[in-house]
């Protein structure tokens, strides 16, 4: 008979920059090694058992659940549960650990394994055969009595031998047998030298230096049975142990049974019936005129589904949740697959009328996978953090927590660390890792370094880029998912350890979600989305401005008039449509119908992009593409479309009806699909596809291109119920704005910071808009922008509020509005008043805030300001004349304080507010631009297609989609408007550092017009941030000092001389 | 930086900390014609500049540097200088000027003596520090400025250059005053109510109403003794009476200043004006008599007195504090015996780079697990694994020897090393020892099978196989002797 073997102790690389394989690649050589079963025994963590246990079903090597403990007086032991209550004890045993240590540690002691060893088998792992190990032996025997055992592991040390036959004595004495191991770290000897690497990370040393800090026990890798038995032919009955311990773990993740949480069930009732009476009361309300017939036979429909697929505590939660929100007056929105139902409408958790929309269930829900549902809750980003701290509070601590991310090693880390590990200068990792991009996956090539003029036959920068590609994908630490919930009935510290967050009053599961995926457990998650931070502020100022009640379900649906302003690409601000892509794209795509916003919203998304699919859809859109199905099942599947595959689930259902695949392949697909990029998993999916597709009698070449374009979806395509979810909020926050943009500029700059503008386009906007927009007052701002009447009924102007001010704390800003009873006289008078810092009232001054009420500028107000100390004296305000107001503490003679320039209170303006309500930046420049021969933003747009012209204005987005192959996006912007600017890769490179360094620039190009939309494709561009710089002192006598460096003059103060003074415009760059 | 210094003309910046954020500190006149200037991000001026250097600032060097260029002005120009980091030189040359032929022929002299070192110096001649401060900086061609010039001289200047702190500047601009005349204009108090008395100070000595204190640069002297004689002297034992003469004037001349010597040079002047040298130095400060003339004794051999030497000095060229201290009266145990003597002489005869100490280096491999040390650095607190055995003598280089072993890992029955054939009694092994990928490609996958091995005579040998006895890739598993046991 041949040898047998269990491998007991391993690490995978979720014993973070310890073990240096991941799972996949431990089991698959465990099974070529012709290994029974591999014990995962990550240190202190269960991180990475459910890969395991995943990979052991597809290899077929046994998973043996386990975990190493590290106690705090060294011992080290390896625990492994014997049956279902023995894990859920040491999930405790671990988030008890966790608890105490706080994030990403853990502290245990010999107590707690005391209390919690019942049914877990421990295996010592002991050092030198001395008293320690005997007492450690001892005491272990003591707690585990039958289920104690000893390792023996072969170190390849001196007196090796020796120090496994001590060993095994003290474990006789002890009356413990001895079990061998291997204390494996990586799968294959090649790896180690990885695992050197990765102990330098951790210890944060180079290589050079790590000495003994690396790794010095040798052949940490698998090993196959015979070789473990020749090694161990001294002990032969220790190899056999490995085998009996293996046997008497029996436990398996596929026992963990899910449960919901009970809370949500009305008393009395099944889930279902609870369901189903929500479910018509939400109806009556949603539908006070009565349920129409066909949304009735639709709820009804898909209630039978949920009933059959048993998911009606699933909706049940999530319908707490949303009740609890509403009921604190937060704004949600659902999206995912099930959110599109009638029944989510119903209960409130979409705002999507499927009276209006055929957004089949059935695409959503598959009946074959048995996967729960997925529901994702989109909720106001300044106020989800109530939501989950209810969560917490109703479902308390020990049965929900967050789930975690694992944030792996990605191209552009595994190059810093492994560099800074093997000593490369500092510089040189910056250069290398600079030049990739953050959507690089595929590691940095050699290509790269030569580009980059560097040395390939420098051998540390060859292994630097050769270890650092294979690092990529490992994980690096757990990290807190951003709201993925896991909410249980029984305790969940029972099925997952938990461990405290980073933030505080937060814990998260040391699964993620695609650990969760894979055990079935229900997950809800609870996102933040700043958009609908706005659209509630909206609905309040509505209400509150101009009688006008609504929310996002009851928005007049499919207005024309919003529809118009959509197809002119007026759409600053709104959600998701306002990008540049997608503003190219209005125009084109014209829409009409809210269907159109979901495609518009899905089609402007990389996969499509890269999968081609944009062009064909808009040719047959536009009629100059006949539209054609080879087959009537394609038909089926695209004909909402025209034909070519928009969404994820389309894909699906292509490979399931024309290439034969079933529901449960077609998922897999589409996972291979989202991790097409590191895996390269899809193409084994690609033959069968295209098989299958030619067997049912498609062309070959159309399989072929059917696979590429689904191959191009990626993890970048949009399923289309999320398309649909966020195609509402896009058309909610098109018609505010439409109808009144007045609320939605006040809305959407107390949302700020969001979208893709500053909220000087915004306000831009705004004017343009005919909105009046007033400056911040220290008599009549708020802290948020406010709207105040106007002398045109029904018109309101925005007020800018205190928050636009730069650096003013909210606190200072709530003081002084909450001092202001009646309104305030001078600044001596607001001083007094308010108690709000000094600091506080030198940044409304900067913002120009005294000048409406007080008539003082800002210099005056400065002025004033820095004479005041930082207490009233007490005398002085018991002092009180009759007017009630305290004399003046000081009398000083009148300075005359020279007056700003025109240009100068500009700069000061962008400075303070980030915006300014005068002129335009670059109206200062115009004399000079135009004797340049540089027209105005607006004279380009009314520019022949491919005349050659020239425009000037601030940067305001840079962007390099990674789908645009290179190519840049640059939006500027002058006092007429703002022009687009494409910069090919060619031109980009030559002019690098004038794009990336300057505010503004200047352009010159040829004029490019596809309808509506004007680009300029620029062939030269300029730097003029020095004249934008110069814009504050513009009209005075003196020039500017020469010489910056000689004004930088100590160092310290972190500003330079021309950004201090002169107009910082923040350009915001995408990438 | 010297040879190492990058090419005048390519762009060179020097970089530096502020909190998290490393940024530019200095820019040359390359790095600014491309757009870069103090005060960016470091990462930001990469890049913009493919082919930027940089460098990091040295703060302390720089105004070491100043300090050096203060001692020559001193020496040179006026008796009261000091510097005025981090830039700029203040030099009084009140009652001095005449020696180089008036003000104007002093300035010639200045800035061309630095420009032909490679400094570009701007110097103003002004009645007042803070004056020639401020336009020797912002003035734009100003030289020599009359005591009725101040006022139109600074009128048009920024207030920068006042020597105010970067607060107080920023502050004056945002109120609108940008110009010197203009804040000489407002009225003082509310001004000094705002910014505090330190502005009005300034503006005073700029316009030379008040004095101004100096912090004075000296020039600290070496302690030197000089011996002349009447008569050439040549033998070398009068030389050798003669230094020990010297180097007990010194040493009484060290003692009242509380130094010892660090080095010291002898110079021999020759009667055909040429000057021989002999240089010692020593591990610690030293004012020992006796054991500075012997350092210098020995060494005087070297010395050509040629037709006779007329003159001798003794310089301290480095000299440090030193202070006897009471040894400590232990009746227990004596002190450690002090070396430093013994290594000086060793030193100074076989060269202080042939002498050092061997540490304990945290290495797998036998050969490079010593490091070399000078020989009173301190100890690092490395040692070796008492548990793993070591050799006591190491084969340098291992000595091939003829084995039979069983493969992958058993020891060797017998091994013939120089020709003697020994049988194995005993072993233990192997200790698997990788070689260190990260020195040299030949060793990726290199791994060496070390065995302790006793022969029938009880002498126990250091064995290793190249090679881990499977993979051909990792050695060509040949066996070697390495080490003896004693």
């Amino acid at each position: 008979m041949s040898a047998r073997y269990a491998e007991l102790q391993c690490a995978s690389h979720f014993s973070f920059l310890r073990g240096a394989s991941s799972a996949d690649e431990l089991f698959s050589q465990a099974a070529v090694l012709g290994i029974e079963a591999l014990a995962i025994t990550d240190r202190n963590s269960l991180a990475g058992i459910v890969r395991a246990h995943e990979e052991a079903k597809a290899t077929g090597v046994r998973l043996i659940v386990g975990a190493r403990l590290v106690l705090t007086d060294g011992t080290e032991l390896l625990v492994y549960p014997t049956d279902r209550p023995a894990y859920a004890r040491l999930c405790r045993l671990l988030s008890l650990g966790k608890g105490r240590a706080g994030k990403a540690k853990c502290e245990l002691h010999w107590d707690d394994v005391a209390a919690w060893n019942e049914g877990l088998i421990a295996v010592l792992v002991p050092d030198e055969a001395d008293d320690l190990t005997a007492r450690r032996l001892r005491r272990l025997a003591d707690l585990f009595g039958d289920r104690a055992y000893c390792a023996l592991t072969l170190r390849r040390r001196p007196r090796d031998h020796l120090r496994l036959h001590g060993l095994s004595n003290l474990a006789s004495a002890a009356r413990v047998p001895t079990v061998a191991t291997n204390d494996v770290l990586f799968h294959h000897p090649y790896r180690r030298v990885l695992q050197d690497v990765v102990t330098c990370i951790r210890e944060g040393v180079t290589i050079d230096d790590a000495g003994f800090v690396r790794n010095r026990h040798a052949d940490r890798y698998l090993k196959p049975p015979e070789e473990m038995a020749r090694l161990f032919r001294l002990w032969p009955e220790a190899v056999a142990r490995s085998v009996e311990v293996a046997e008497r773990c029996r436990f398996s993740l596929d026992e963990l049974a899910y449960q919901y949480p009970h809370e949500v069930v009305e008393h009395g009732l099944s889930a279902q019936a609870t369901l189903e009476k929500r479910t018509w009361e939400g109806a009556a309300e949603r539908y006070p005129e009565g349920l129409p017939d066909e949304v009735a036979a639709t709820l009804r429909h898909e209630l039978t589904l949920i009933a059959s697929l048993d998911y009606a505590p699933y909706f049940l939660t999530v319908d707490a949740i949303v009740r609890q929100a509403r009921k604190l007056g937060i704004l949600c929105q659902g999206r995912g697959s099930a959110a599109n139902s009638a029944v989510c409408f119903v209960l409130g958790v979409t705002s999507i009328d499927p009276g209006r929309n055929d957004l089949l269930f059935e695409r959503f829900v598959s009946q074959e996978r048995k996967e729960p549902p997925d529901i994702d809750v989109d909720f106001e980003h300044e106020r989800r953090e109530e939501v989950i701290q209810w969560v917490y509070e109703t479902y308390g601590r020990h049965r929900a927590a967050l789930c975690s991310t694992v944030i792996r090693y990605r191209a552009k880390g595994a190059l810093r660390d492994v560099g800074k590990a093997l000593g490369l200068p500092e510089d040189m990792i910056g250069l290398l890792s600079k030049q990739l991009g953050h959507w690089a996956t595929e590691g940095a090539g050699e290509k790269l370094a030569s580009e980059l003029n560097l040395n390939m036959a420098d051998r540390r920068l060859r292994l630097t880029l050769e270890l650092a590609r294979e690092l990529i994908g490992a994980p690096r630490h757990l990290s807190q998912h951003p709201g993925g919930f896991v909410l249980t009935e029984d305790r969940l510290d029972e099925l997952v350890p938990i461990e405290p967050a980073a933030m505080e009053d937060r814990q998260v599961i040391e699964w993620d979600k695609d650990d969760i995926d894979a055990l079935k457990f229900m997950k809800v998650d609870v996102l933040a989305l700043g958009m609908l931070s706005c659209m509630r502020r909206g609905f309040d100022l509505l209400r509150e401005h101009k009688g006008v009640d609504l929310d996002l379900a009851t928005i007049p649906a499919e207005d024309p008039r919003t529809y118009a302003m959509i197809r002119k690409a007026d759409t600053l601000g709104v959600f998701q449509i306002e990008s540049r892509a997608q503003m190219a794209m209005l125009p084109r795509m014209k829409p009409r119908t809210f269907y159109d916003l979901v495609i518009e919203v899905a089609i402007v998304r990389p996969g499509p992009i890269q999968g081609d699919m944009v062009h064909p859809y808009l040719r047959r859109r536009e009629g100059r593409e006949p539209v054609d199905y080879p087959t009537p099942e394609l038909e089926r599947v695209l004909g909402k479309t025209l034909g070519v595959p928009l969404f994820q689930e389309q894909a699906m259902r292509v490979a399931i009806e024309c290439a034969g695949f079933t529901p449960g392949e077609a998922d897999q697909l589409r996972r291979a699909m989202a991790t097409f990029k590191h895996t390269g998993g899809v193409s084994a999916f690609g033959g069968k596809l295209i098989q299958g597709m030619v067997a049912r009698g498609y062309t070959e070449e159309f399989a072929t291109r059917t696979f590429n374009q689904l191959e191009g979806f990626g993890s970048y395509g949009f399923p289309e119920s999320h398309a649909a979810s966020f195609a509402l909020i896009a058309y909610a926050s098109s018609w505010l704005k439409c109808w009144h943009p007045d609320v939605f500029c006040a809305a959407l700059l107390n949302a700020q910071p969001m979208g893709f503008y500053a909220p000087a386009q915004i306000v831009r906007d705004a004017r343009e808009h005919g909105v009046e927009v007033r400056p911040v007052c220290i008599n009549a701002s708020r802290w948020d922008c406010t709207l105040e009447s106007t002398d045109r009924p029904g018109a309101f102007a925005v007020r800018l509020g205190l928050r636009m001010v730069t650096g003013l704390a909210n606190s200072d800003g709530a003081a002084l509005v909450a001092g202001r009873d009646r309104p305030y006289a001078d600044i001596d008078d607001v001083w007094r008043r308010s108690g709000a810092e000094v600091s506080a009232l030198v940044r409304l001054a900067e913002a120009d805030g005294f000048r409406a009420a007080f008539g003082l500028a800002r210099r005056e107000a400065l002025w004033a300001i820095q004479a005041l100390r930082d207490e009233p004296l007490p005398l002085f305000a018991a002092a009180a004349g009759d007017d009630g107001r305290p004399p003046p503490e000081i009398n000083e003679e009148a300075v005359a304080l020279k007056a700003m320039t025109a240009g100068r209170e500009v700069v000061e303006d962008y400075q303070h507010v980030g915006l300014s309500l005068r002129r335009h930046p670059v109206a200062f420049l115009r004399d000079e631009l135009a004797g340049e021969a540089i027209v105005t933003c607006a004279q380009a747009q009314g520019t022949r297609d491919g005349r050659l012209t020239k425009i000037a204005g601030l940067v305001l987005v840079r962007q390099k989609p990674g789908s645009a192959k290179g190519v840049m996006f640059i939006t500027i912007e002058d006092e007429t408007g703002v022009a687009n600017l494409v910069v090919w890769p060619d031109i980009y490179e030559k002019h690098r550092r004038v794009i990336l360094g300057s505010s503004m620039i200047a352009v010159q190009g040829c004029v490019q017009r596809e309808g509506d939309v004007v680009h300029l494709v620029a062939a030269k561009l300029f730097d003029l941030s020095d004249r934008l710089g110069r814009i504050g002192e513009k009209d005075d006598a003196f020039p500017l000092p020469h010489g910056r460096g000689d004004e930088f003059h100590h160092g310290s103060s972190g500003s330079d001389a021309r950004e201090g003074r002169g107009l910082r415009i923040k350009p915001r760059d995408f990438r | 930086m010297g040879a190492s210094a990058p090419p005048p003309d390519a762009p060179l910046v020097l970089v530096g900390r502020d909190g998290r954020k490393r940024m530019v500190l200095a820019a040359d006149a390359a790095a600014q014609g491309f757009g870069l200037h103090p005060g960016m991000a470091v990462a930001k001026a990469q890049a913009l500049v493919a082919e930027l250097t940089v460098m990091d600032a040295d703060r302390e060097a720089d105004d070491r540097a100043l300090d050096r260029l203060a001692l020559w002005a001193l020496r040179r120009y006026a008796p009261i200088v000091a510097p005025d980091p981090p830039d700029g030189l203040m030099i009084d040359i009140a009652g001095a000027s005449h020696l180089k032929g008036g003000e104007a022929a002093l300035l010639d002299d200045l800035t061309g003596r630095l420009a032909s070192a490679g400094i570009h110096a701007r110097a103003v001649v002004a009645p007042s520090y803070g004056a020639a401060h401020a336009l020797a900086r912002f003035g734009g061609g100003a030289r020599l400025v009359a005591e009725d010039e101040i006022a139109d001289r600074l009128s048009p200047l920024p207030v920068a250059a006042l020597r105010l702190t970067p607060v107080t500047v920023e502050g004056l601009r945002r109120l609108g005053f940008d110009r010197i005349d203009e804040l000489a204009a407002a009225p003082r108090a509310p001004l000094t109510l705002r910014f505090g008395p330190e502005l009005g100070r300034r503006l005073d000595q700029a316009y030379g109403r008040v004095e101004e204190p100096f912090e004075l640069m000296t020039a600290a002297e070496l302690v030197r003794v000089v011996r002349d004689f009447a008569e050439p002297i040549g033998a070398p034992e009068t030389l050798a009476r003669y230094t020990g003469k010297l180097v007990v004037q010194l040493c009484e001349a060290l003692e009242e200043k509380r130094l010892g010597a660090r080095k010291l040079d002898l110079l021999f002047h020759r009667v055909d004006n040429r000057v021989e040298a002999v240089r010692i130095g020593t591990a610690k400060p030293v004012r020992d008599v006796r054991r500075l003339t012997r350092l210098l004794c020995d060494k005087i051999e070297t010395v050509a007195p040629g037709f006779g030497i007329e003159r001798m000095t003794l310089t301290a060229a480095v000299a440090e504090p030193l202070h006897y201290r009471a040894g400590a009266s232990s009746l227990v145990e004596a002190a450690p015996a002090d070396v430093s003597e013994l290594i000086d002489t060793l030193a100074n005869r076989i060269g202080a780079n042939r002498l050092y100490r061997l540490a304990p280096r945290e290495s797998d491999v036998p050969e490079r697990c010593l490091s070399r040390l000078a020989p009173l650095a301190p100890a690092d607190g490395r040692t070796w694994p008492v548990d793993w055995p070591r050799p006591s003598r190491l084969l340098d280089p291992p000595e091939l020897v003829e084995a039979m072993a069983l493969l992958p890992d058993h020891p060797p029955a017998a091994f013939t090393w120089r020709g003697e054939r020994r049988r194995v009694m005993r072993a233990d092994g192997p200790e698997r020892i990788f070689g260190e990928w990260w020195t040299r490609d030949a060793e990726l996958e290199a791994v060496r099978d070390y065995f302790q091995v006793e022969d029938e005579a009880g002498e126990r040998f250091w064995l290793y196989r190249a090679g881990d006895g499977e993979d051909p890739h990792t050695g060509s598993h040949r066996w070697f002797l390495h080490g003896l046991f004693g």
